[in-house]
């Protein structure tokens, strides 16, 4: 490798990082600032952050977003940890229906299937019409390839078939065997995956405009009604979100590095 | 003898009795996914004026026929293609660089793709709203000093989509395409240099060849992407905009009547496309490995 085309690899990183921070920094700028009409912005504030702070609404909406995160997700991860555990174990004939099952909502996404549950369950009444029990459902499915590829990668990783011959040598059921032995193998694959599907539920705009009747809103949803109101708060909404998400973030590298780490470290024993 | 005999017949009900484990998954997956995904297709050859008629295909014929109905299948194609074009250039260049270079800018670069990979939609717009709305800072700075190829520039349009799209495009499909690299050994970049053959040649003849399966995976993904992305469009225009997934959302929970075997047939146009491109990407890549195979 040449050092011209390691200079001219550098150049291009920085053009696209430039690119891509470009439009995260103006909107941090724009949240900080109560005058940005020439080129340098003008009356340093924080007032933005204080009004949505102090706004109920925003509060009520934060709430709300992360408990429409946690529901489905659990939800998801039980469903898909038991479907697999059943097929891998005892009926690996179908694991293949599982897989396509599991890779439909890849290439139908939110418009369709939202749009699908809302004029199945939309007019039914009871149980099912209930708004809230369409969102989580149409969320668990969402989520469900990210949740499924997740777990079902980390089964892989750690040889669970093997393992669980091990456990039951030693006496173990083979129920006892996969939530005592493989489960906690896994939960690192599990977490990482469940917060990937954190940050899918979090931006999540047009399921919950099709599907809730209005009370219940997400930060997105807020977002864009914050819009049409004031663009100094809606830039400081989008600085929390974007904080909420680097977080996430952060902690799915982090976990991704150490798990990586422990792998090494186990190898070089 | 007997024993044994009883104790495998326990053992087989046993095994069917686990089946109740994988009940919930599948109650979930009838549910929220197979029975709305069929009535939907169902749906979409009744008709919203007389809800009696059973089968009809004249939603499909108003999509195909009513200009306004085109212009959103055309558009929605157009932006798409572009989008995804560009994201895969970007994102070919960019994994490459990331490649080739191993210092601290790398991880810069991984750490903003992963940031910026959730920056889409209401959020995007908004941004890029500051940034190139009719007031925002950029174009502020181009009437100041008369750039005018930025004063020109129409953010409420589909150029404005067109480089909203390309932003969500790129650091998903740069992220889909570093691991890809991995395969890419530097053994064979050395044999190519010893035999003489510049850069460029190893590009052509080997390095992209090897690459061709996961870059027509990462397409799929990104075509996916972008063919169905709603919020970010809506927030910048609203409904003002000729786009599939706009039109098929509006059908069913729009202001004026809600016209749901009409946005039925409209979404079920959406996912012939989808099919439509997975299968043409998932029969190259069985034409790029067969090297693999030989």
């Amino acid at each position: 490798m040449n050092k011209k085309s390691k200079a001219l690899s550098n150049v291009f990183m920085i053009c696209v990082i430039v690119w891509l921070l470009l439009p995260l920094a103006a909107t941090l700028v724009y949240s900080l600032f109560r005058n940005w009409t020439e080129i340098v912005p003008k009356g340093f504030s924080f007032n933005s952050y204080i009004t949505i702070f102090s706004n109920p609404r925003f509060i009520s909406a934060l709430y709300q977003t992360v408990l429409l995160c946690i529901i489905p997700i659990i939800i998801t991860i039980i469903v898909v940890l038991l479907a697999l555990f059943v097929v891998t174990v005892y009926f690996p004939k179908l694991e293949k229906y599982v897989q396509l099952l599991c890779m439909i909502p890849y290439t139908i996404q939110g418009v369709i299937l939202s749009v699908s549950i809302l004029s199945v369950y939309g007019k039914a009444g009871g149980f099912f019409g209930n708004r809230m029990v369409m969102l989580i459902g149409a969320y668990c499915i969402i989520i469900l390839p990210h949740i499924y590829q997740g777990i079902r990668n980390s089964m892989h990783a750690v040889n669970m078939n093997m393992l669980i011959e091990a456990a039951e040598m030693l006496g173990a059921s083979r129920l006892y065997a996969f939530f005592r032995v493989i489960v906690p193998n896994i939960i690192t694959g599990i977490t990482v995956s469940s917060l990937l599907a954190v940050g899918i539920l979090f931006g999540d705009y047009v399921i919950i405009r099709n599907l809730s009747s209005g009370g219940t809103i997400n930060m997105q949803i807020y977002l864009y009604q914050a819009m049409k109101r004031s663009t100094d708060e809606s830039s400081a909404v989008i600085v929390v979100i974007m904080l909420l998400t680097f977080a996430i973030t952060a902690l799915v590298l982090y976990l991704q590095s150490k798990s990586k780490l422990e792998k090494i470290q186990k190898e070089g024993r | 003898m007997k024993n044994i005999v009883a104790a495998e017949k326990k053992k087989t009900t046993n095994k069917y009795l686990y089946l109740f484990a994988f009940l919930p998954f599948v109650i979930l997956v009838l549910l929220y996914e197979l029975v709305p995904l069929f009535m939907l297709i169902i749906d979409s050859f009744g008709s919203d004026a007389d809800s009696s008629i059973l089968f009809t295909l004249e939603n499909y014929k108003k999509i195909f026929t009513t200009v306004g109905y085109q212009k959103s299948i055309t558009n929605s194609l157009k932006i798409t293609f572009i989008s995804t074009l560009v994201g895969m250039i970007v994102a070919f260049l960019g994994a490459k660089s990331a490649h080739t270079s191993r210092g601290k800018c790398r991880s810069i670069f991984m750490t903003v793709l992963n940031m910026t990979s959730n920056f889409a939609g209401v959020p995007l717009a908004f941004a890029y709203m500051i940034l190139l709305g009719n007031f925002g800072v950029i174009t502020q700075i181009a009437n100041l000093y008369g750039i005018e190829f930025i004063q020109n520039f129409d953010l409420y349009s589909s150029k404005g989509l067109i480089l909203m799209y390309i932003y969500f495009q790129i650091p998903l499909s740069t992220l889909l395409l570093i691991p890809a690299f991995n395969g890419v050994r530097r053994e064979w970049q050395e044999a190519n240099m010893l035999l003489g053959g510049r850069e460029s040649t190893f590009w052509f003849k080997v390095g992209i060849p090897v690459l061709l399966p996961s870059i027509f995976g990462t397409i799929s993904v990104l075509f996916a992407n972008a063919l169905c992305a709603y919020a970010t469009a809506y927030a910048l225009l609203m409904n003002n905009f000729k786009l599939l997934p706009l039109d098929i959302s509006a059908s069913f929970t729009g202001d004026i009547a809600s016209k749901p075997k009409f946005g039925a047939a409209l979404s079920v146009v959406m996912m012939v496309i989808m099919c439509a491109v997975i299968l043409i990407d998932n029969y190259i890549v069985k034409k790029t490995t067969t090297w693999k195979t030989r």
